[in-house]
């Protein structure tokens, strides 16, 4: 076993070093057993995992980590924790951590030992150089865009909050536009669908919440694999009674539990849920009263949008974009009065009302008996009339039978006291139509009137312990911290432009100004004035970026691969696993002149230039590894799925020179400023020098917490809440979404600490439990967990009600219900206001102009690479996606020979992610040993292939190596009357690590070196999730 | 006082959360695997795996199904690895668990043979070894707490609580649940009862357990032949006194070496 790497001697003397720290005794007395934990000291933390925020109880004896287990007070848990996370321990007592700063020079074959300072003031002047090198101070039209374009960022989901937003500081201070991380992998999809249709977006409801419901469907997710405490809440509903289905091409640990799977074709979920929409719709089984109040399906389009041959109006096939101006409301002019004057109607041209004599306001055009042909809803009915059974299933492969019986089972939560909820996480989002994925899922919870309601919701399960937090800290190039566009050149020129355009008249991001000059001040504190514009000129401003596709994961590489980008610096990712088509991305990072990688161990990214196959003397990229501490090694917030802001303490030392990146972050900082007040030639030092950056010595991370909470310019007491948020700078906010969650000085204000259990309504909100952005609320958009006239929909299930008086809450409401007085806002005004974050206050059946690419509704393409043709319409791919070309990034044909097999990528419980969190513990080691791909007993017959043995899957642009697991739990599919075989592989192993990918190391490691780079319309999230491949026997000695 | 654990495989998922949590809170180290064809892994239950999840697919009228199986000690009620111990090693505490003495335990491996479930595992790569399995963390519920396995269940697929009420549970979920249990309680009567009770969807012999243990305790068994065959019990002890003898002596001597 040599060619592995390690040895069993050594294997089990990791396993065995690790306890014998704190052996036991020889003999265990059996009569009265120790409490071997009687003399520990014990704290609480946070799952560093998925993005369940399950709650830990941490042991420690003499400085030492000598238990971790599962926190029974915690709500999410209640004591329970996987195999990842009962493998906690062996992150912290590993000898495989980094211990020492590691550099390796251009060409150099082998890693040096180097002393912290060396590497913080080396690290300095390489961003210093390249920043000053590549600096675009203004752009072709000579507005100031200050872009440090041969920069970039990747990483930050597995930070703490306060270390992602000290990450989003620094890096737009140097002027980073390529500024990624996990999130645009992940979930980018989900807020480019999410916040369209209803305001936010997060996952609506949170894990507990899950038990409520009457139905659960799981669509593009594994939850009970990937994100494990699901299956405790997911089982509490069932013992109730409800019904969980399950729709995976692949019958998973999750379709196991299920009373209903549904096996469909990979990449096919448009075309599922539009029949379900079409079912629903055409047998009337929708939440009436819901769908007409608190729903766009009144709202009257422009007639002149369209639909032909899967392209709506106004398509533009050589910019492969839309002009999507058709598609927006028709508008009509009303007398302002309109509730109490006599004219209802429209009035055609006069200034005033001509009964009243009001001014006139212009409001969209509704027909509430939604027969208008130009209606959303029959526009809706007309669109997904489309979607038959005998058509989806064609698609699908699903028999037609089936697809009634899901459509069924799920509709019945369209009866007004039941709820369904739908969790869906990567299997939905890694497609070039990831963001119409969750479109179709927007629309059917929408019509079965399932949002903001307990049970209900779409839960977008987050897969990292704080990807919710580093998303909200907007680690990606678009955003800026609280989901506010990063300036853009073209439209934002100045500030009044961004707040001009940016701002919407009605909803509550009509506040936008307030957060962003917040954020100014956050960031440059005193020198951010009126006068100056707050520094908004300080912030870089994005152009089209890369060939036209923007700065996102895919262009960055691309743009690296070209030799655009210079330095990288990143914080604990490994796309050197994790990144699409990883062989084109490998090679990219060699491109590089400088490669800072903050990590826990020693990774396939960092240490790319000794991969498999490489010679090291080509490889010029000088590369920093700097040691970075564990969650337990250090202190701050964590946001979970639920958009829980959870504390963690630190409970041992890290060891050796490894620090926590909030201190990597402000030594770098530190040492970046002495350099740029030092050279009075570098370029636009401005931004750098004047930074606020003031939080000690060794910094303390508190200040950084009340920092994002928000606080008062003038006299710095911290603000209660973003609600008290000025725009004349008056108030700093570092992020407003979180502003309430440190509203006070002290550490006992900290709100994401606090551990009250108390739970009032029995629904499992926990109020005083942590918090939850924004302002606590538990569960958005809840005026819809209530009729018009406030009743609760389930008097069982009651988040708010109207008691004739006044309303009573039982979570956070997310409407208008106090006016400034404080007297009380009466049901019928909510209900005409619903959805507080969008323009239109009103859920999104139909998607207007600006809100997706793809446009309005969502319509079923084919992937990238498939077997197959678009049986519904001409258009097989998404008409707006870009296509990257390269020869690095080959195309398989549609029916192609060469790649007959649907390829599927997926995630075990047993390892995360891009594997260096498990396959470095011996424990996990166990448990997923080796990379293996499941086929088939019908295409391991064909293929002559046995269970166990070693094969080759091939894909246009990689081959890596596996072993087969011959299963049923995967079979053909019947599209169109030909059957298509897919295989499924995991993608976590890699090279490098206690456990690696393919038996012959020197070649063949992660399954990503199959996929291809190609992204969605939106948000270019990369389609991981389906490609074709073909796989072969080999011979292994 | 006697404790219970039951196992609610329809809420199982295999996610494994017990398999460490056990060898955390044990200090159990990790064994080099490699892939079986299947997900289980490792192969088998050993001295540095008390409890282990089986994977087990197939069909039930007509329907497809993946079922995982925790297995450890089923802490018999009336143990016959308890009466097969010649020196006394092994016994039941008052809260149902078997446990063992290490100091006493010799090594003789006759648990291992009368182990109908062939539970415990003998340290083979140890100069002094001596044989290893579930404690039902006598430890962790000696001081208040469920045991590791059940605490970290995240699909609360194990109830551990007072056998009577334990029992009941079993007993009301498949009374209550028409049609969604087979009407069997794996573990209320084979070999005289277990304190780990399982419930079930999927008829038990489909899922691998071993179905024609009888109902009786096995010592009873084991009482009755043995009572024929004195001079062989006899001798046998004489044989293995003189092999403790030695065991002792080589302990002492390596202890001596200490």
């Amino acid at each position: 076993m040599e060619s592995r790497g390690f040895n069993r001697r050594e294997f089990i003397k990791l396993g065995g070093i690790i306890p014998a720290f704190f052996a036991l005794p020889k003999t265990v007395s059996a009569t009265a057993p120790a409490n071997r934990l009687q003399y520990a000291k014990e704290s609480t933390s946070i799952c560093s995992f998925c993005g369940g925020g399950c709650g830990q109880i941490v042991h420690t004896e003499n400085g030492k980590l000598v238990n971790v287990e599962g926190d029974p007070d915690h709500p999410v848990n209640e004591g329970a924790l996987c195999s990842k996370s009962n493998a906690t321990f062996q992150i912290v007592n590993n000898d495989l951590r980094l211990k020492k700063v590691l550099y390796r020079p251009a060409g150099g074959t082998q890693w040096e030992e180097k002393p912290i300072d060396w590497a913080i003031k080396e690290i300095a002047k390489k961003i210093k150089e390249t920043r000053d090198k590549s600096f675009v101070a203004k752009d072709e039209n000579g507005v100031t865009v200050n872009r440090a374009e041969a920069l970039a960022s990747v990483g930050g989901a597995a930070l703490d909050n306060e270390e992602c937003y000290l990450i989003t500081k620094l890096n737009r201070a140097l002027g980073m536009v390529y500024f990624e991380h996990e999130a645009r992998l992940c979930h980018s999809s989900t807020v480019a669908a999410l916040g369209p249709s209803f305001g936010r977006g997060a996952m609506t409801n949170h894990w507990v919440d899950i038990k409520n419901a009457d139905c659960i469907m799981v669509i593009g997710a594994n939850p009970v694999e990937n994100h494990v405490i699901s299956a405790r809440w997911i089982n509490a509903a069932k013992e109730k009674g409800a019904k969980l289905i399950v729709c995976d091409p692949r019958f998973t640990r999750t379709a196991a539990i299920s009373n209903l799977y549904v096996r469909h074709r990979a990449g096919t979920d448009i075309a599922l849920i539009g029949f379900m929409i079409n079912y629903c719709l055409e047998n009337k089984l929708f939440h009436d009263e819901y769908v007409r109040e608190y729903t766009n399906a009144p709202f009257l389009v422009k007639p002149e949008f369209g639909f032909n041959d899967g392209l709506f109006s106004g398509y533009d096939a050589a910019k492969r974009a839309y002009d999507a101006s058709a598609w927006d409301y028709q508008t009509e002019k009303t007398c302002k009065h309109k509730d109490d004057c006599a004219q209802k109607g429209t009035i055609p041209a006069e200034a005033k009302c001509p009964v009243c004599q009001a001014a006139v306001e212009t409001s969209t055009k509704k027909d509430t008996t939604l027969n208008d042909p130009n209606s959303v809803f029959q526009l809706l009915k007309k669109h997904f009339s489309r979607y038959t059974a005998e058509v989806t299933s064609k698609i699908t492969g699903v028999p037609a039978a089936q697809l009634v019986e899901l459509a069924k089972t799920y509709c019945e939560t369209g009866r007004p006291e039941k709820t369904g909820t739908i969790l869906y996480a990567m299997g939905a989002t890694q497609h070039t139509v990831g963001t119409e994925y969750i479109r179709g899922y927007a629309i059917l919870q929408l019509l079965l009137g399932n949002m903001g309601r307990p049970g209900g919701g779409i839960n977008a399960m987050r897969g990292e312990s704080n990807v919710q937090g580093s998303t909200d800290m907007a680690l990606l190039f678009h955003l800026l911290p609280g989901y506010m566009g990063i300036p853009n050149a073209k439209l934002h020129p100045t500030l009044k432009d961004y707040n001009g355009k940016e701002t919407p008249k009605t909803g509550y991001w009509s506040n936008k100004p307030k957060f962003l000059i917040s954020l100014l001040k956050a960031w440059w504190g005193d020198k951010a004035t009126k006068e100056n514009d707050f520094c908004y000129d300080y912030l870089p401003k994005i152009g089209a970026g890369h060939k036209g596709g923007g700065y996102s994961w895919i262009a960055m590489f691309e743009a690296m691969n070209e030799g655009k980008i210079k330095g990288l610096l990143n914080w604990g990712q490994n796309p050197a696993v994790s990144g699409p088509n990883s062989n084109l991305e490998l090679n990219a990072l060699g491109k590089l002149d400088w490669l800072v990688d903050v990590q826990l161990w020693d990774t396939e990214t960092g240490n790319f230039w000794k991969r498999p196959g490489v010679n090291p003397a080509d490889i010029k990229t000088e590369v920093f590894v700097l040691p970075a501490a564990f969650a337990l090694e250090k202190e701050g917030a964590v946001t979970n799925s639920g958009r829980w802001l959870q504390w963690r303490y630190q409970a041992v030392n890290p060891p050796g020179q490894a620090k926590r990146d909030l201190w990597w972050l402000d030594k770098i900082y530190k040492e970046l400023k002495a350099l740029y007040l030092a050279d009075k030639n570098a370029s636009f030092p401005d931004p750098i020098v004047n930074l606020n950056w003031n939080y000690g010595d060794e910094p303390d991370v508190h200040l950084v917490a009340k920092e994002i909470n928000g606080y008062t310019t003038a006299d710095r007491k911290q603000v209660a809440n973003f609600t008290k948020l000025a725009d004349d700078g008056s108030t700093a906010c570092g992020n407003w979404i979180y502003s309430g969650f440190y509203p006070g000085p002290d550490k006992k204000d900290n709100k994401a600490a606090s551990r009250d259990k108390s739970d009032p309504s029995g629904l499992g909100l926990f109020p005083n439990w942590s918090f939850a952005w924004p302002v606590n609320r538990r569960i958005i958009y809840n005026r819809c967990s209530a009729d018009t006239k406030g009743n609760p929909y389930n008097p069982d299930k009651a988040l708010v009600k109207w008691d004739g008086a006044k309303w009573i809450n039982f979570d956070v409401p997310d409407f208008g219900w106090k006016d400034a007085k404080g007297d009380m806002i009466t049901p019928d005004k909510s209900a005409a206001a619903p959805f507080i974050m969008l323009p239109e206050l009103h859920g999104r059946l139909f998607a207007p102009k600006g809100a997706t690419k793809e446009g309005p509704f969502p319509e079923h393409y084919e992937p990238y690479e498939s077997p197959v043709k678009n049986l519904l319409s001409s258009q097989q791919f998404n008409p707006v996606s870009k296509i990257w070309d390269g020869p690095a990034n080959k195309r398989a044909e549609v029916d192609s020979k060469e790649f007959p097999l649907i390829a599927i990528t997926f995630r075990l419980t047993e390892h995360w992610q891009s594997g260096t969190m498990t396959r470095n513990l011996p424990w996990q080691a166990e448990l997923m040993p080796e990379m293996f791909v499941e086929i088939s007993p019908q295409l391991a017959e064909t293929k002559k292939i046995q269970n166990g043995e070693w094969v080759k899957i091939l894909s246009s642009r990689g081959d890596v190596l596996a072993r087969a697991c011959v299963t049923s739990r995967i079979s053909a599919h019947q599209v169109n009357g030909k059957s298509y075989e897919t295989v499924a592989m995991p993608w976590h192993y890699g090279f490098s690590g206690l456990v690696t990918g393919g038996q012959d190391r020197t070649k063949n490691y992660a399954a990503n070196q199959l996929t291809p780079h190609v992204g969605d319309g939106n948000t270019m999230i990369p389609e991981y999730k389906v490609f074709l491949c073909n796989i072969q026997k080999i011979q292994i000695s | 006082m006697a404790k219970g654990m039951l196992v609610d495989l329809t809420k199982c998922m295999g996610c494994r959360g017990c398999q460490v949590a056990c060898k955390q809170w044990n200090h159990l180290p990790a064994e080099q695997t490699t892939w079986q064809g299947t997900y289980e892994n490792p192969p088998q239950l050993d001295w540095s795996t008390y409890t282990k999840v089986r994977f087990v697919e197939g069909q039930n009228n007509g329907d497809f199904f993946w079922r995982f199986i925790k297995t450890q000690c089923m802490h018999c009620k009336d143990p016959a690895c308890v009466s097969a111990c010649p020196v006394g090693a092994l016994y039941k505490t008052p809260e149902g668990a078997t446990v063992y003495d290490e100091g006493k335990c010799m090594g003789c491996r006759y648990c291992m043979l009368a182990c109908p479930f062939q539970v415990p595992k003998y340290e083979w790569h140890k100069a002094i070894p001596v044989i290893k399995k579930c404690t039902f963390c006598f430890d962790r519920v000696a001081a208040g707490k469920k045991t590791a396995c059940s605490q970290t269940c995240p699909s609360a697929a194990l109830d551990f609580g007072e056998y009577d009420e334990i029992l009941k549970k079993a007993e009301d979920k498949i009374a209550k649940n028409p049609g969604k249990y087979i009407n069997h309680i794996y573990g209320k009567e084979e070999v005289g009862g277990t304190s780990w009770l399982y419930i079930s969807s999927v008829p038990f012999d489909k899922l691998g357990f071993n179905t024609t243990l009888p109902n009786k305790p096995l010592p009873h068994y084991t009482w009755q032949a043995l009572s024929k065959i004195p001079f062989v019990v006899g001798g046998m002890a004489v044989a293995l006194t003189g092999f403790w003898f030695i065991c002792k002596r080589r302990d002492e001597i390596q202890k001596g070496k200490e």
